[in-house]
């Protein structure tokens, strides 16, 4: 279960959805910008944060189109060569988004196109991940959150160790460390 | 400090496995008479000049900067050996050479504060360099060839160290894996999509193939029960073996 | 020169074993901090004995100071004492610190039974806080069925605002022994042959019976 508190997935719950509602929805003009009335017409197609999307679809009130990150277009770009595409233009939540509409919508091949896309793009991460010259501004750019959280955490642990090895300081005492402890309070445990 | 590296990024920096590396035991030539020391860790001791004796790294590094004593370099710390574990390293892509646990840490410390008890100290410093980029290059040799859902991994002889850098990456990675590479986003396609899959099998999920209508990438995951981990105790065949293969061909 | 009642207690009775308990709380502590990824309290509280060795040193290294004993020996200790304690304390925040972040989904099972009288004041304490704080800041002011600090709603069915430990990630682990073919997923297709003092990288959820039994280390 995710955290409730998570904010990538709070974040990714505004990501814009195009839905098509089954239903006329009365009093809710303020959701499509195009409504004269107060009012969704039926078949009306409407863009939607994903959170409501994905609650209006739970009560059959719409259908979800599959959003264009996952199209024809983006699946032959990544065909031809997947690490040159900016997929954290197309959505930062490129995977997780596709994750939690794999089950709303009718085109299961979205499962397999994450797994094509994440396998071809992770061997380019990955040889520039440990090297702290390897990733230019421009590759991490065009990284979606996940991809980029991997690059970071190669990254920032390789500086780590290389700090480490010149030399760097050693684990630093805090004054409040070095203090004598009163025996009177042995068991104390110290704060965080 | 203490607990306040930041666990979502590495569980230890590296000092702190520094400081776990303390806790091994080399040997002193001490040059005083000291009685034996009852500490926490253990007790070492009587300390008499110029005969050997047996105590943890930090109690050694602490004697040897007040001048005390003489460090005995571990026996894998000499050029002949160094350079024969080099060389075994180089020619074996797919294992790496048992070497301490600590061999990182304990190397640097040493390097750091017993120079004048180590022969050849240039020439060891850049032999233990070069393992560990040897060693290194194996590891992301290794991470290239994961390519799909990975229960396991086994990474016989990595060290300390070693693991601790590649943790980050590496967890993440095999969850990413874990997560694309699941039934339930890899499912059979559905009469929607214009080419049929063929299911081979449908019960485990061992055997399948996926086809995608649209981009054509066939899914093979084979069926061994030791496909996913090493056979011959090495982590580049365990990721040479790793369960699944894709590839690219055009149905 | 006489080294101490103290010392001599040591000596006697608990510095055979001094060494035994020095690792097992090290890796205690190896092993609490991985499961910061893990885990949320691993194991049950470990230590008041590790607290009379440390209370025995510091005797001890009083009655060097008190004696005038050899300056290097006395630093020794010092040092010795450090380490502990850097580890003592490395340990305990680790535990603060998943305590802090799961403190409700702790309270709500059996890893409450885990904590020390000390950590359980902690986790109340944290619960009450964060309980008043959360309802003045915001819960007052949302409408009925909206105020639950655990509940989105009212009609959720469970408590589903309750941050839990993510246990389906990967370790680093080290056999102890041979535990031979161990099976890694439900379905019983995934069987790896574990064998002594071999490193794995391997899924928590399927070895965390080996690692309350112990009989494989988290590195």
């Amino acid at each position: 279960m995710l955290s409730y508190y998570d904010i990538d997935d709070i974040l990714l719950g505004e990501e814009p959805i195009s839905v098509v509602f089954q239903i006329g929805a009365n009093g809710v003009g303020l959701l499509d910008p195009g409504s004269e009335t107060n009012n969704v017409e039926k078949s009306a197609k409407v863009d939607l944060p994903f959170w409501l999307a994905h609650e209006l679809f739970l009560r059959q009130a719409v259908s979800i189109n599959v959003p264009s990150c996952y199209s024809l277009k983006t699946r032959k770009e990544i065909q031809a060569d997947a690490a040159c595409v900016d997929l954290r233009f197309r959505s930062p939540y490129f995977y997780e988004l596709g994750c939690k509409l794999l089950p709303l919508v009718a085109d299961k091949s979205i499962g397999p196109f994450l797994r094509y896309t994440f396998t071809s793009r992770y061997k380019e991460i990955l040889c520039k991940s440990h090297s702290i010259t390897g990733a230019t501004p421009k590759f991490s750019s065009k990284l979606t959150k996940e991809e980029s959280l991997l690059l970071e955490a190669a990254r920032s642990s390789m500086v780590a160790f290389k700090k480490w090895r010149v030399g760097g300081s050693r684990l630093e005492k805090a004054s409040i460390l070095g203090r004598k402890r009163k025996p009177t309070m042995p068991t104390q445990p110290s704060g965080p | 400090m203490a607990g306040q590296s930041n666990p979502h990024l590495s569980i230890f920096s590296a000092p702190e496995v520094e400081f776990l590396a303390e806790d091994e035991v080399v040997e002193i030539v001490p040059n005083i008479k000291m009685d034996a020391v009852n500490m926490i860790c253990g007790d070492f001791g009587p300390f008499f000049p110029q005969i050997a004796t047996k105590v943890p790294l930090w109690l050694a590094v602490a004697l040897k900067k007040r001048g005390k004593c003489s460090i005995r370099p571990p026996e894998w710390m000499f050029v002949e050996r160094l350079t024969h574990v080099l060389e075994a390293e180089r020619e074996s892509p797919r294992e790496f050479q048992p070497l301490p646990f600590h061999y990182v840490e304990m190397s640097k410390l040493l390097l750091d504060n017993a120079h004048e008890d180590i022969p050849d100290i240039y020439m060891v410093r850049s032999l233990i360099e070069d393992i560990r980029d040897v060693r290194f290059h194996k590891v992301e040799t290794g991470l290239e060839t994961i390519s799909g859902r990975t229960h396991a991994v086994k990474l016989k002889n990595l060290s300390a160290m070693e693991v601790n850098i590649v943790r980050p990456f590496m967890v993440r990675a095999l969850q990413a894996f874990y997560k694309h590479d699941s039934p339930e986003m890899i499912q059979q396609p559905e009469s929607t999509v214009n080419r049929r899959a063929q299911v081979v099998d449908r019960g485990p999920r061992n055997i399948f193939v996926t086809v995608t209508g649209l981009n054509m990438i066939l899914s093979v995951v084979a069926k061994s029960r030791d496909a996913f981990v090493v056979n011959n105790a090495s982590f580049g065949a365990a990721a040479a073996a790793v369960s699944t293969t894709v590839m690219n061909c055009s149905l | 020169m006489e080294r101490g009642e103290a010392a001599k207690r040591r000596g006697g009775g608990g510095g055979g074993h001094g060494g035994k308990k020095r690792c097992r709380s090290s890796e205690e502590g190896v092993e609490e901090r991985e499961g910061g990824a893990g885990d949320p309290a691993l194991r049950g509280w470990p230590s008041s004995e590790g607290r009379e060795q440390i209370q025995l040193l510091e005797e001890t290294l009083d009655e060097f100071t008190e004696n005038r004993s050899d300056d290097l020996v006395v630093s020794l200790y010092q040092m010795d004492l450090d380490r502990a304690l850097f580890l003592l304390r490395s340990y305990l925040r680790i535990r603060l610190q998943k305590i802090e972040n799961y403190m409700v989904h702790i309270s709500k099972t059996n890893l409450w039974n885990r904590l020390s009288e000390q950590e359980q004041r902690f986790a109340k304490r944290c619960i009450e806080i964060m309980e008043k704080h959360l309802e003045q800041s915001v819960l007052s002011r949302l409408p009925y069925g909206y105020q639950s600090m655990l509940k989105q709603s009212i009609s959720s069915e469970e408590d589903d605002m309750v941050p839990e430990p993510q246990l389906d990630t990967f370790v680093f682990c080290k056999t102890k022994s041979d535990v031979g073919a161990f099976q890694l997923d439900d379905t019983g297709e995934e069987i790896v042959d574990l064998v002594a003092d071999d490193l794995y990288v391997l899924r928590y959820k399927s070895i965390r019976g080996l690692v309350d039994g112990g009989r494989i280390d988290l590195v």
